[in-house]
Parts: C-alpha cells; structure tokens; sequence
C-alpha cells in the first residue's frame, strides 16, 4: 500500500521534480561559471584574496532557491489534494492515515533532500578543484541553512494547504512564515553555524505539523 | 508514537517562541531606539576630554564633562593635533607645543585611529591568511601568489593558481617558527590581509604555550621574533597571563606593531623593538580614584585617537562608556571618566514590562546567528 501511495506521488510530481532537477541543475552551474568567469577575469590570487578578505562566497543566488522549490513542491503536491478533495480517498485508504500521510510527506521530504545534496556535491566537487578546503567548507556551512529553510518551507506551506478553515491557514502561515525567515536572516558566511543544532530541532518540531492538519480536516472542520 | 492531537502544544510553543521574537522587533520599530554616543577627544591644553554631541538639529556641541561649552573656534584651538587642518588653514597652528616642533607632516605621521567591537571580532574565521612580502622595495603591497593554512605541525602555503601546496615554503617557515621555540599549533593569529597600508608588519601569533611572536616575510624568507620573552613576561609584579586578542597594526610613524589583550584584559602596545607596554596602567591616582584601563574585546567596542603625545581611547560597555587619556610614549594613564549609560526611555522601560521575555538571534556583539534571551 505505502508502495502505491510512493508510485502515486511519483505520478503526480514527475513534472515538478523533473523541473526542479533542471532548475537546481541551472543554477548550481551558473554559479559555477560565474565562480570560473570571476577567477579568469579577475584572477585567481585577486578572487581568493576577496574570498577571505571581504567574506565574499558568490553562492548567494542560490539563496531562496531551496525555499522556492520547497515551496512549490507543497503546493503541486497537497492543492490538488485539497481543491479536488482527492485526500478523502486518501483518509479512506485501509491503513492508518499517519502512514499514507507519512508516506506522502517523507516521499517529498526525500526527494528535496535528494535534491539538495546533489547541489552541495556538485557544489563542493567543483569548487575543490578551484579553491582551497577551507572555502569549499565555507560555502557548504552558508548554503545549509538555506536547505534547512527549503525543508522548513516545504513542511510550513503544507500545513498550511492541507488545514481546512482559512482562518486557522492565516494563523498557521502567521507561526510558520517567521520560523521560516529564521534560515535566512543573514547571507554572512558561516555565520550559521551555533544555529544549526537549534535550526535541525525547529526543522524535526516542524515536520509533524502537517498531521496536525490532516487530523483537523478528518474531524470535518472547516465543512 | 506521539497522538497527533498534542500537537497543539508542539505548535503553541511554537507560537509563544515566533511571539517573543517579533513582538519586540515589531516595538522597536514603532519605538526606535535612540542615542548616539559622543566622539570624545583628550585635549591636552585643558587637560579635559572635549566631547563633540551631535544635536537633533545636526549642529555639533562642544562641552567638557564638567559641563564647560566651547565654540568650534575654541575646540578646535583646545585640540590642536585633532584640528590642525582648520588650525593651518586660519594660520592658527602653534608653533610648538610642548617643545616639539609642529609641522602638519608630523602630526599627520602620529595621528594614529584604531576602531573595533565585538561584532567585528565574533566571526568565524576562514582559516587562511594572506603573508605579504614585507621587503619589496617597492610602496605598494602586491597580493602574494599563496595563501597560508594553520596545521598541527605548522603553516601550510597553498598556491593560488594550482591549488597545491607549497612543501617547500610551509617547511621553511614552520622550522623557522621552530627555531625560535614556537611550540604548534599556532593558538591565536592575527594578520591585516590587506593591500590597503602603508606598509606590511606581518603576523602576531601566540603558539600553545601562549608565547607571543611577530612572523614576517622579508625577502621570500620567513622572519621570526619573539615578542614576550623572559624579561618583560612580567609587568610590575604581575605575570602577564594567557593571551585572547591580538590586533597587528601599521601606523604611519611605525612605532607599534599591534596591540594583544590579556586573559585579565589588560591591554598591552606591541612596540616596534619588540617590547611589551601595559597601556593604561595607572601608577597613581586619576580623578582622587585608582583607574586602570581594562579592555574585554568580547564584550566592548573601543576606538583608539591617537595624536603626538596622547591617546583617547574609548570603551562602549552595556553598561556605560569609558573613556581614557593614556601618554602616546609610555602609555600610563593621563586622565578617565566613565559615564554610566541614561536611564533607559520610557518606551524601553514599558517593552520590558509588557514583553518580559524578548528573542533576538542576532546581536550587536556577534554576526554569528543564535538564540539570545532579553539580550537588549
């Protein structure tokens, strides 16, 4: 049955993930060339200097992606199930509804995560042979909490899509936009790093908040 | 496995933690914070601080802490290292002071500025560091074609352009550290990696036996002194304990080579023979009080204007500001005030009763992002 419910959200998401795939593919290779551009323009002593000097990483366009595909995910994943009711189905399937739910939850969870670690590897093994450890670990500890905030994204506008009442939405966007925002208060490098453990706590809290609305939408409210 | 109905309470506290982070970031917009520290500046005329207060209207005010005010005419005469510029256009400088010649060129050599807080300090650091050839010959600095790396046996050139490391120069410069009985790994470093200064006074490092050294390149060669030795590991009677800061400098008259902070923070001058000076150590009583100057880089901002006999340094606290005289030649401690912080706002007073508990995960002390309670 969890099997199904897997090759279903295969089904309805192949598009998205097929776009977001070439979108992260796009972007981690634009910063790449402009990373290659900057070092044979300006050369590689004057970039490295300003790399470390100026705390400057150039992976800051990068930045909302995680966030934006989180994002959108949610909303191609759970707005069908809502507008069309499709979720009733769900709820009606002979399992547990924390299981289908789950299962539906930790599909995409796997697959942004997926997604990201292929952006930070392909990040770092490009990087390594350009520049030093040091700022290849640099550029990995700035975009982390980036990534965090596309899981966090992810989570925050699922709960918000699969609550019932509108009222109860706003209330939930209102709590979970500034835990959001959290991942993203500054674009200073590394400058995430005591955050992290409390930013992987917010991220572990934020994860069951989804059933919290599931829950709510099988008691009948907002019918 | 958790009911998913007390996940309710998951989401309150939630709430409760978002609230106590935007409701005081909501206030403070509503109600700025206000407040702009003077600049303050020793004059050594009056032997009095002359602080220079901003007004609302823009206008600057001169006035001393006895509450004496002056005209710009009047500061600028009391302060003739700080306004020389102004002095020499109205053909006002004095001739000497204090039995030294002034000319605009020397005084323009001992103006000495030096600016840092805790925000700029509370960083991670990227673990690289740019070593100048400080022997050129030439009055530009040129970005070296290598960057260094701190090892547990030494320091480790990396070539810029192939991204390898340089055995050869990483070997030469870790043994002549250890000639000269460097002990690794390197404990503190500090380097401006900057092309903008006048000239290159290299690194200060302390190793992990906390002894303080000065590390140059001169000539493609490493260059190696130890600043702390024997003789002067003790100040007074005091030893001198482990070291938390040090700050390498390139004043234009070259008489220092940085500054470095004690445990105790006490603040020691790193002069350009390689001795030691306590600065602010104060021998007898200023103001009818025992003062001496103290300096915790974590917790402080400060802001050093030097001129040809005197130093005023400047020490913003949470609690109040600080403010020292210290001799530009020995560095004893000529004159201190403290000013205690006003009273905090009506506005202030009322966010702490009605928002008890306040978020903040960033701070003025440290770019590092982290949850701080009531941390105003």
């Amino acid at each position: 049955m969890i099997q199904s419910i897997f090759y279903k959200e295969w089904l309805k998401l192949r598009i998205f993930w097929g776009l977001a795939v070439a979108v992260h593919i796009g972007m981690v290779a634009y910063i790449l060339l402009s990373l290659r551009s900057t070092l044979m323009a300006s050369g590689v002593v004057e970039t490295w200097a300003t790399m470390i000097g100026r705390d400057v990483l150039m992976v800051n366009r990068l930045m909302y992606v995680p966030l934006v595909t989180g994002v959108v995910l949610a909303i191609c994943q759970w707005l069908p199930e809502m507008q069309q009711k499709r979720i009733r189905l769900t709820l009606h399937l002979p399992v547990d509804y924390t299981l289908s739910i789950g299962a539906m939850l930790m599909s995409s969870l796997a697959g942004l995560c997926l997604l990201f670690a292929m952006d930070a590897v392909v990040l770092a093994v490009v990087e390594q042979l350009w520049l030093p450890r040091e700022l290849v670990w640099r550029t990995f500890l700035t975009c982390l909490p980036w990534y965090i905030g596309g899981l966090m994204g992810y989570n925050v506008a699922s709960w918000c899509i699969v609550e019932p009442q509108w009222t109860m939405r706003c209330v939930n966007g209102l709590i979970g936009a500034p835990l959001v925002a959290l991942c993203f208060l500054t674009a200073q490098p590394a400058c995430y790093t005591t955050m992290l453990p409390w930013l992987a706590l917010l991220l572990v809290a934020v994860v069951w908040l989804p059933f919290y609305s599931v829950y709510r939408f099988k008691q009948g409210k907002g019918l | 496995m958790m009911k998913v109905q007390s996940l309710k309470y998951v989401i309150i506290v939630l709430a409760v933690m978002v609230a106590a982070w935007l409701l005081p970031a909501l206030y403070e917009i509503v109600f700025p914070r206000t407040g702009k520290m003077p600049f303050v500046v020793y004059s050594c005329l009056d032997s009095t601080f002359i602080c220079f207060e901003t007004q609302e209207n823009k206008q600057v005010r001169y006035v001393d802490f006895r509450g004496q005010e002056f005209t710009k005419a009047e500061a600028d005469s009391l302060l003739p290292l700080f306004s020389f510029r102004q002095l020499v256009a109205e053909g006002r400088l004095p001739d000497s002071l204090y039995g030294v010649a002034l000319t605009p060129k020397l005084i323009q050599q001992n103006a000495f500025h030096f600016k840092t807080s805790p925000k700029q300090l509370n960083k991670p650091a990227v673990g690289l560091y740019t070593m100048f050839e400080s022997a050129s010959g030439n009055v530009d600095l040129v970005l070296p074609p290598d960057v260094f790396r701190l090892t547990d046996e030494g320091l480790e050139f990396i070539d810029c352009e192939t991204n390898t490391v340089n055995r050869a120069k990483s070997l030469s410069f870790s043994r002549e550290l250890a000639k000269h009985g460097f002990v690794f790994p390197v404990h503190l470093i500090w380097g401006n990696g900057t092309t903008r200064k006048d000239y290159d006074n290299g690194f200060l490092l302390t190793d992990s036996e906390d002894k303080l050294y000065q590390m140059k390149m001169v000539k493609g060669m490493p260059w190696v002194r130890e600043i702390l030795n024997e003789k002067i590991s003790k100040c007074g009677n005091e030893k001198i304990g482990k070291w938390k800061q040090l700050f390498t400098l390139e004043p234009a008259n070259r008489k220092l080579i940085g500054l470095v902070v004690s445990e105790d923070n006490r603040l020691f001058a790193v002069r350009s023979d390689g001795q030691l000076a306590e600065i602010g150590k104060n021998d007898q009583m200023v103001n009818d009080q025992m003062v001496n100057l103290l300096y915790d880089p974590q917790q402080m901002q400060i802001s050093i204007v030097g001129d040809l006999f005197h130093w005023t340094i400047t020490e913003y606290t949470v609690t109040d500001s600080r403010y020292y005289a210290v001799d530009a030649n020995d560095f004893h401690l000529v004159a201190a005030e403290t000013v205690p912080d006003p009273e905090l706002p009506l506005s202030q007073r009322i966010e702490r009763w009605i928002l008890p508990i306040r978020l903040r995960f960033t701070s003025w002390q440290t770019q590092m992002v982290k949850p701080n309670i009531n941390d105003d």
